[in-house]
């Protein structure tokens, strides 16, 4: 098989999965108790409204119209109304996506750039001290609940030294790229964003890059030990590169799959990160919309949040198959 | 299978590590503090002593403005007045802001979320290991349906998938009566224990995949075997080849497997009753939620014991599952850490 | 046991001689494990000619692919060579170090063992190449073979620029260089000249279209292919001295001939000297000049090829001439040689012929440690064992269950860790 044609398979199949994703989220309405209206309607809607929701929606209609409707809906874009918030779905929540999004790549950036470093370099001084300390790190890292870190962060480095922000965002990412364009470079910008995002992507990235640094070492303690090592030596490959080129290729293929996986960890971890720090994203909106009982904001953020996680992962499987080859022929 | 050559490894790979002895030690402290929780609770979790509140912990002293109102020269005033208050003896943890004593809450916490961890990895197992491993064993149909359903339900993060279900369900709770205390052995504690039955379900419900992920895996290379071949050559009905054949062999993983998502569980049930979606309120999660309010106002000790707490617990647990990884399947990779 | 052995009457001993490539003086290699101390290798001592095919045969646990690690300095923790001399002819390495106060240097020889880690990492390629038993674990599966062979060219380009110097073949890749090229692909440690020499040296090993295989990878190729561009790989730094550890070991029978034929051709051409370790007595008596028969870390009985097959004294040589089938002779019953290696745990192993416990022949003098005996000295053949010097007499035969249950009786031989007595026949 080829790569492209790799490529349209696993979007085929991902397609496939968003589907899936849209129909659970679907079914979530007929899970509720009560009448489906209650998902929809403000809990203190007259019955006005309720009747008004429930023709707009097609509850009086067969179930299979309503499905066809609403799968039809979300291919023009439209999911729904929020009658709690007044806003249309959509809007809100891609009004709120790029926040979620600019926490989860700084801290992934920062948690892959320092993980991978040092579960190299565990796994090359096994049982040296920079071994033990990055595995009791490591240890450390995938036991502590993110909310608590955050809050201790907030703790030491906001009330005690007072140098971050703990509450909002500042700035986004494209102000910050803008404030470089120019004449005069401004600093300033970058470090109000620095400010506010610091402490969240610290306290979202710490669970992966102990998770990555775990997996990092044991990958390649795992490589190191096999044959293709120990040619390598015996054709006198100089040390670098047989760490480098060959062992740490071949960790991180397993390493890349793993994360793709636990991608939804990550999104999990930004929904409560967003909560101590009151990150104006997608995962603040998913819990705002379940306390609020907003039912159509919560669809639409699932769907959205499963889409994501299906999409990346399709890429994880890209990036998997481009680093081995064999992935495409089985 | 249990043979003697995994408790010779089991043993070999103790002995050389001591961060599997750590790791022992830490989660039986955990349980017995769990299972023991009424004895060694100095005082009762739920009592408020409001004129006690806020007492930090043994060994540290808090300086805090106190406002009162007095009659200067016939009229009201109200003074502010800086108060050193004073660790006591009686709360090695200190209180919170309702004067309860941490210390009891810390090990009435165990309680929740030993509790919790323990019966949703059941759950999670009891569901995903049939279903993993009938998909497995029979492939087709059965295992493509399996995968797509594995594959959406991966799609949703476990957090948000539970937040989602425990926000449509709502948040019950069952009393299980405490033997202790009904037998009078301990009169001032709490007479049961709140099980967030709700929490149990969603976290079964949220983490089978990763079980029934590793059991198709396992019934997958193992129906290639040999002696599953002949056993079935020999006309053994495909159930009995599973329980007799399939389902040893994968125990191994299996539990390796269990230990992680005890630890994903706990850490899971914390976040959910830290954002106030659990049915209990003697838990380190809401604790820590509670104690979120105190940290700008200088009482560290509210949020922060009850993480230490969990921290604790889970590097136990994940000690113990790396032990257990390393000495029955060096192979299996920590995978279903979800939390 | 002590050290002393080893080096009896007939066991080489001094001055390696000028045709010998390479001299082995008691090498002993070690394992410190948690079941206490290894001995792989003990006081193993040979020369290996130039231009000859010297074979190493024992069963698996001998301690033959130590061993061969040993020589090239790839042993691994908890592995450790304990003791011993490894002289290696060249002329240049021995001017460099003659001065060298800590460099032991005779002639053109010199011990590796003395030189600096450094320079021992640098003759491997130029001087020595190994060539492994599983071609689909000794190649990296995520990278091209062509790329893999370039890789090896490119060692010897880059030592041949400034000999025996680290940094120059290292040239600065590290971790940024290896993150750049994630990024930008093609730039590399592997030139297109490296690359070319990669699909010369697949075209000399027998390898149809060596331009479209150069870009294929390992899962690609089969197994016989695979194992010619291990030996294509192996030759790329035209080293003095190939080590092939079980080359065929992996393969199927009909290709297992193709390989031994390619190597007998190889070695004609271009006159370099072989170490060839398998366990198979048939393929050392296809290919071998002279022959090393080890036991249980030990050299037991050595010579030229024909001396050691028609004369042989050591019990446990028959024993192994005794499990091939004759083709002369199909009605005569094989006899396997009954029981298992001995574990080479340290604690475990008596002051004795280790031989013993299995041998037929047993007598109360298999007690004490046999040193090496000539058995003929034109031939080069040698025998640690009792019966080179006397006849086997039934009188002084131990009792059968002298050694507990008797001879293969040993139940707990075959406890010990495989793969760290014998380096790489466990994978």
């Amino acid at each position: 098989m080829s790569f492209g044609r790799f490529v349209l398979k696993r979007s085929l199949q991902g397609i496939g999965v968003v589907w899936g994703v849209v129909t659970v989220v679907f079914a979530l309405r007929f899970v509720t108790p009560g009448s489906p209206i209650n998902a929809v309607a403000p809990l203190d809607a007259s019955q006005e409204t309720r009747q008004a929701i429930a023709a707009e929606l097609g509850l009086d209609q067969p179930l299979y119209v309503q499905y066809g409707q609403y799968i039809f809906d979300l291919l023009r874009g439209d999911m729904g109304f929020s009658y709690i918030k007044g806003q249309d779905v959509t809007t809100l929540v891609f009004g709120r996506l790029p926040a979620t999004v600019e926490l989860a790549v700084a801290a992934s950036v920062v948690a892959i750039a320092l993980a991978i470093p040092l579960g190299v370099i565990s796994a090359t001084r096994r049982n040296e001290p920079v071994d033990y300390g990055a595995t009791l790190l490591s240890l450390g890292g995938i036991s502590t609940p993110n909310f608590w870190l955050g809050i201790m962060l907030i703790l030491v480095f906001a009330v005690e030294f007072n140098i971050f922000n703990t509450s909002g965002r500042g700035v986004n990412v494209g102000d910050v790229a803008l404030s470089f364009v120019g004449p005069e470079p401004v600093f300033g910008t970058l470090l109000t964003w620095l400010a506010y995002i610091t402490l969240p992507a610290i306290a979202l990235g710490t669970y992966f890059m102990a998770l990555i640094t775990r997996l990092t070492r044991s990958g390649m303690l795992d490589e190191l030990s096999k044959g293709y090592v120990q040619a390598a030596r015996a054709k006198g490959l100089p040390q670098t590169l047989i760490r480098y080129k060959h062992a740490l290729r071949n960790t991180l293929i397993p390493v890349i799959t793993v994360l793709g996986l636990q991608l939804g960890t990550l999104i999990g971890g930004a929904v409560i990160t967003e909560a101590v720090f009151s990150w104006p994203g997608l995962g603040s909106l998913v819990i705002d919309s379940i306390n609020d009982r907003d039912w159509p904001t919560l669809q639409g953020s699932l769907i959205v949040i499963g889409t994501s996680f299906v999409f990346v992962n399709i890429l994880v499987d890209v990036v998997y198959a481009y680093l081995d080859p064999e992935v495409v022929n089985d | 299978m249990v043979s003697s050559r995994v408790i010779r490894n089991l043993k070999k790979e103790f002995r050389q590590s001591g961060l599997a002895k750590l790791g022992l030690a830490l989660v039986v402290v955990i349980v017995l503090t769990a299972v023991f929780a009424p004895f060694i609770a100095p005082h009762n979790p739920t009592d408020q002593q409001l004129d006690q509140s806020e007492l930090p912990p043994i060994g540290f002293s808090e300086t805090t403005e106190r406002t009162s109102s007095q009659m200067v020269d016939g009229e009201i005033q109200t003074v502010t007045e800086e108060v050193e208050i004073t660790a006591d003896p009686d709360h090695v943890f200190g209180t919170d802001g309702l004067g309860r004593d941490m210390f009891s809450r810390v090990v009435y916490g165990a309680r929740t979320s030993l509790a919790v961890g323990v019966l949703g990895t059941l759950l999670a197992a009891s569901i995903g290991v049939p279903v993993g491993l009938l998909a497995g064993y029979h492939r087709g149909r059965v295992d493509d349906a399996l995968m797509r359903i594995a594959d959406i339900s991966l799609a949703f993060p476990s957090l948000v998938l539970a937040v989602a279900l425990i926000g449509l369900w709502g948040r019950a709770a069952v009393d299980i009566p405490d033997p202790f205390v009904a037998a009078g052995l301990a009169p001032e504690m709490p007479e049961s224990f709140v099980l967030p039955i709700t929490v149990v379900i969603v976290v079964g419900l949220v983490n089978w995949v990763w079980f029934a992920r590793v059991a198709r895996g396992e019934a997958l290379s193992l129906r290639g075997q040999e002696y599953v071949k002949a056993s079935r050559a020999l006309g053994a009905d495909d159930n009995t080849i599973i329980l007799r054949h399939v389902l040893p062999n994968a125990v191994t993983p299996i539990i390796v497997l269990g230990t992680v998502q005890v630890a994903a569980i706990i850490l899971l049930e914390s976040s959910l009753s830290f954002l106030g979606f659990s049915g209990t309120t003697l838990s380190w999660g809401f604790d820590i939620a509670q104690g979120r309010d105190y940290v700008s106002s200088g009482q560290w000790w509210i949020a922060s014991i009850p993480g230490l707490a969990i921290m604790l617990s889970v590097i136990g647990i994940n000690l113990l599952g790396d032990w257990l990884r390393d000495a029955l399947d060096p192979g299996i990779e920590g995978e279903g850490g979800a939390a | 046991m002590s050290d002393a052995f080893g080096s009896g009457d007939a066991a080489p001993t001094g001055t390696p001689g000028p045709d010998d490539v390479l001299s082995v003086r008691d090498l002993s290699t070690r394992f410190f494990t948690e079941e206490g101390q290894i001995n792989a290798v003990e006081s193993v001592s040979f020369d290996l000619r130039e231009d000859e095919i010297l074979g190493v045969v024992g069963e698996s646990g001998s301690g033959k692919s130590v061993t061969a690690l040993s020589l090239v300095d790839l042993v691994e923790t908890p592995g450790r060579i304990t003791a011993g001399e490894v002289w290696y002819r060249d002329p240049d390495l021995a001017e460099e170090f003659r001065d060298t106060e800590s460099v032991r240097v005779d002639g053109d020889h010199v011990d590796l063992r003395t030189v600096p880690p450094r320079v021992r990492r640098s003759l491997r390629g130029p001087s020595f190449s190994v060539i492994f038993q599983d071609p689909m674990s000794s190649f990296n599966p995520s990278i091209t073979v062509g790329e893999q062979i370039a890789e090896a060219v490119e060692v010897q380009r880059r030592a041949r620029a400034n000999p025996r110097s680290t940094r120059s073949r290292t040239q600065g890749y590290g971790l940024g260089k290896y993150l750049l090229d994630g990024i930008v692909p093609g730039r590399d440690y592997t030139s297109e000249e490296s690359m070319d020499r990669a699909i010369d040296l697949l075209g000399q090993v027998g390898i149809p279209d060596p331009e479209e295989r150069v870009d294929e990878y390992p899962g690609q190729f089969s197994g016989g292919m695979l194992q010619r561009a291990m030996i294509a790989q192996a030759l790329a730094g035209e080293p003095d001295v190939l080590i092939a550890d079980e080359p065929t070991t992996a393969l199927d029978v009909t290709i297992q001939a193709q390989i031994l034929n390619l190597l007998k051709e190889i070695q004609a051409d271009r006159g370099m000297s072989i170490v060839l370790i398998t366990h198979d007595l048939g393929v050392i008596a296809e290919m071998c000049d002279r022959v090393c028969v080890m036991y249980a870390g030990e050299v037991v009985e050595r010579g030229t090829l024909d001396s050691v097959f028609e004369d042989t004294v050591h019990p446990y040589t028959q024993g192994l001439l005794g499990s091939i089938p004759d083709v002369d002779d199909p009605q005569a019953r094989l006899e396997p040689i009954t029981g298992n290696v001995p574990s080479l745990v340290d604690a475990e192993m008596d002051d004795r012929c280790y031989f013993a416990d299995r041998c037929p022949k047993a007598m109360e003098s298999c007690l004490d440690k046999p040193p090496e005996a000539t058995v003929d000295a034109a031939a080069d053949h040698g025998a640690k064992c009792v019966l080179a010097d006397r006849e086997y007499d039934p009188a002084d035969a131990l009792p059968d269950d002298y050694f507990g249950a008797g001879p293969g009786g040993d139940a707990g031989a075959d406890d010990g860790n495989p793969a760290a007595t014998d380096g790489g026949e466990g994978e």
